[in-house]
């Protein structure tokens, strides 16, 4: 058997670590595992999984490119490049038509907005506060005593949006819980809940401009009630992807990685 | 490799403070000022001895300030005022009054708390909001002889012609030398960079004037006998300009992460930059002449856009830009600095016009927000230099 020359993205997030083996354009392996505290051990870790997905070893690997937070301490890539280039790629090689992203990873929320060659051409991405993201909907999770997974479905059975003032992870949770004390139905606060984000997240996409087809990506683009609740409080539709939306930064990286392989940087 | 030049100017900002405590025990009086309206000359004119105050980037004494101001004020603004409340600053000790100038309202404040709290002596410079009116120019000229006044009573001394004449040669040879001195900055081949440039303004802040402006020379002439000599590779695929809240002595953050993502400064329009030092044309050698030539200058980003299109702040923006050959501008705010926080993304839509991106970074002193402004400067970068990457290989 002639030996593959592989191409690796491996995108460290703050909730989830997400790897990707590419080779000849087409993805191979992936893996997504929960991130711990050692990052650089969470990208090793993410890499041997996504090899061991593809049948791989190291040795197999031309070319790897970190990205997300954990990008910092990489020592098993030759390049490191940003989440806000690698979901850029990303999304454009899942859906070459996009041409706006949201992304709603851990620990941040993006709107970036792309030329025709998928490269970034405008982004914002939210301040200080947790709102938005992964983290705060995790917050909200433990609260309706649901995991994450299970907050997208249920929103989806909901009778009304109730009002979710407060955007704050910890007034949001405040808030929820005196909803709940109010004998409201959990669906129509999570629901509003999603609304509330949408509404946060409608100022930063008008910002870059928002142009058709837009992609949602991230941990987050998983919840069906969150995707829901962004088309209807942005007036927008949101593509289909015919790949994991998680896997869209760690897609991005094994492109560029590829890439860069061929131009020898 | 650091010039000869720039490192003796470092050396001797260290060896001011005692320069001053002596010029005291002599008799003279130091004028802590800050402000961007006020001009300088007329206190130097009056023999006395302007330093420029004001400092960031250090969230212990933005603590300090916001004992006395509230959290929702600019962190600079409390950070000056921390300054004062903890009083070890050398500079800051060795002022015997001071003078604000209020074209930001926050500064104009800040005087009024450094007066009730600290019971220093202040002149305030009253600026009018629209420059552009007859009505505003006469308002300002007044203020600049009211302030002159002032700065007579406390001083003892008496404006003279010739002193005044003298000074302003002084410093528009100063303007001069440091607009000369950004055009190097941002040559391709760098023999001094826009970081060693920010310094020797700031450098500026403190030093003696004439002192100042013959160390400018030899700056000059130090750059003039290096050219055409082999200088190292540089990183120039993302050259950045940056526009927005004042970046004070002390304050590194935006400037360290903008280096170490592979980025380049080539030039500034701030108002603790280059902008003070463009566009100053004294027509008289008068205290109304100095007014009106400060009036006429490019605003302040705390004075409104009267006319879009025809703003002289945008206008400059963007022939600086140009002409530094900038390939993005990078956008500082300071949290609760309103005027240019309100201003970000007009600015950006005007500056898109001309193909000219634009990235907003709103920040403050702490370090919490490192990393974060990093991925936003990074991709920032990674997008300048993928743009001019596509431009070369088409």
């Amino acid at each position: 058997m002639s030996k593959v020359t592989a191409f690796a993205g491996v995108d460290v997030g703050s909730l989830g670590t997400k790897t990707v083996i590419m080779a000849e354009g087409e993805i191979i392996g992936s893996a997504i595992i929960r991130t711990g505290i050692n990052t650089e051990e969470n990208g090793w870790n993410g890499l041997n999984a996504a090899l061991e997905n593809a049948g791989l070893t190291r040795d197999d690997l031309a070319y790897v490119v970190a990205t997300g937070y954990g990008r910092i301490s990489a020592p098993y890539a030759n390049k490191t490049v940003t989440e806000i280039t690698c979901h850029a790629k990303g999304a454009h090689y899942i859906h070459p038509q996009t041409k706006t992203i949201i992304d709603m990873g851990g620990q941040d929320c993006k709107a970036i907005r792309l030329d025709d060659d998928g490269n970034v051409a405008d982004f914002a991405m939210n301040d200080k506060c947790a709102a938005g993201t992964g983290r705060f909907l995790e917050v909200m999770a433990n609260v309706f005593k649901v995991s994450l997974d299970e907050l997208g479905p249920l929103s989806l059975s909901a009778t009304e949006v109730l009002p979710v003032s407060s955007t704050c992870t910890v007034f949001a949770e405040s808030e929820t819980v005196s909803l709940l004390a109010r004998g409201e139905k959990p669906e129509n606060i999570i629901v509003g809940i999603h609304h509330a984000i949408s509404k946060r997240v409608g100022g930063m996409f008008s910002r870059v401009g928002v142009q058709n087809d837009v992609f949602f990506s991230g941990g987050v683009a998983k919840n069906v009630g969150m995707r829901k609740a962004l088309e209807e409080a942005l007036q927008i539709k949101i593509v289909e992807p015919r790949k994991d939306p998680q896997l869209a930064g760690a897609i991005g990286a094994a492109v560029i990685a590829e890439s860069a392989w061929k131009r020898g940087r | 490799m650091t010039l000869q030049s720039v490192e003796l100017i470092r050396k001797r900002v260290a060896e001011r403070p005692a320069e001053l405590a002596e010029a005291r025990t002599n008799g003279q009086k130091v004028v802590g000022w800050q402000g961007y309206n006020l001009p300088e000359e007329l206190i130097y004119a009056l023999g006395l001895i302007p330093v420029r105050i004001g400092a960031g980037g250090d969230d212990r004494l933005v603590e300090i300030g916001a004992r006395y101001i509230s959290t929702k004020n600019c962190v600079y603004v409390r950070e000056t005022v921390g300054l004062f409340a903890e009083n070890k600053d050398p500079i800051v000790q060795n002022t015997d009054f001071l003078a604000f100038d209020a074209t930001c309202l926050q500064t104009y404040r800040t005087a009024e708390i450094l007066e009730y709290y600290f019971n220093k002596e202040v002149v305030v410079l009253g600026v009018p909001r629209n420059f552009y009116w007859p009505e505003a120019q006469v308002y300002f000229t007044k203020e600049v002889e009211h302030f002159t006044g002032r700065l007579e009573e406390l001083s003892g001394a008496r404006l003279d012609h010739d002193k005044l004449a003298e000074t302003i040669e002084l410093y528009n040879r100063i303007r001069g030398a440091i607009v000369e001195i950004y055009e190097y900055q941002a040559e391709r081949e760098r023999l001094i960079s826009w970081e060693e440039t920010y310094d020797i303004i700031h450098a500026g802040y403190v030093l003696d004037r004439k002192e100042y402006l013959r160390m400018l020379e030899g700056t000059l002439r130090e750059l003039q006998e290096a050219q055409g000599r082999p200088a190292p590779e540089e990183e120039d695929e993302a050259r950045i300009f940056i526009s927005g809240s004042v970046i004070p002595p002390g304050d590194k953050k935006l400037i360290h992460i903008i280096n170490a993502v592979g980025g380049r400064i080539v030039g500034d329009d701030l108002w603790s930059g280059l902008i003070p030092y463009l566009d100053v044309h004294i027509g008289e050698n008068t205290v109304e002449g100095v007014a009106l030539a400060y009036i006429n200058r490019t605003p302040h980003g705390a004075l409104p856009y009267l006319e879009l299109e025809t703003d002289k702040r945008i206008k400059r923006l963007k022939e600086l830009v140009k002409n530094y050959k900038a390939h993005g501008v990078i956008y500082h705010t300071l949290r609760y600095c309103d005027p240019y926080s309100f201003k970000a993304k007009e600015t950006k839509d005007v500056l898109a016009a001309e193909g000219i991106p634009l990235l907003e970074i709103h920040t403050e002193y702490s370090g919490s927000d490192y990393e974060a402004i990093r991925t936003r400067i990074e991709a920032f970068v990674e997008m300048l230099k993928i743009r001019n990457f596509e431009t070369l290989r088409n």
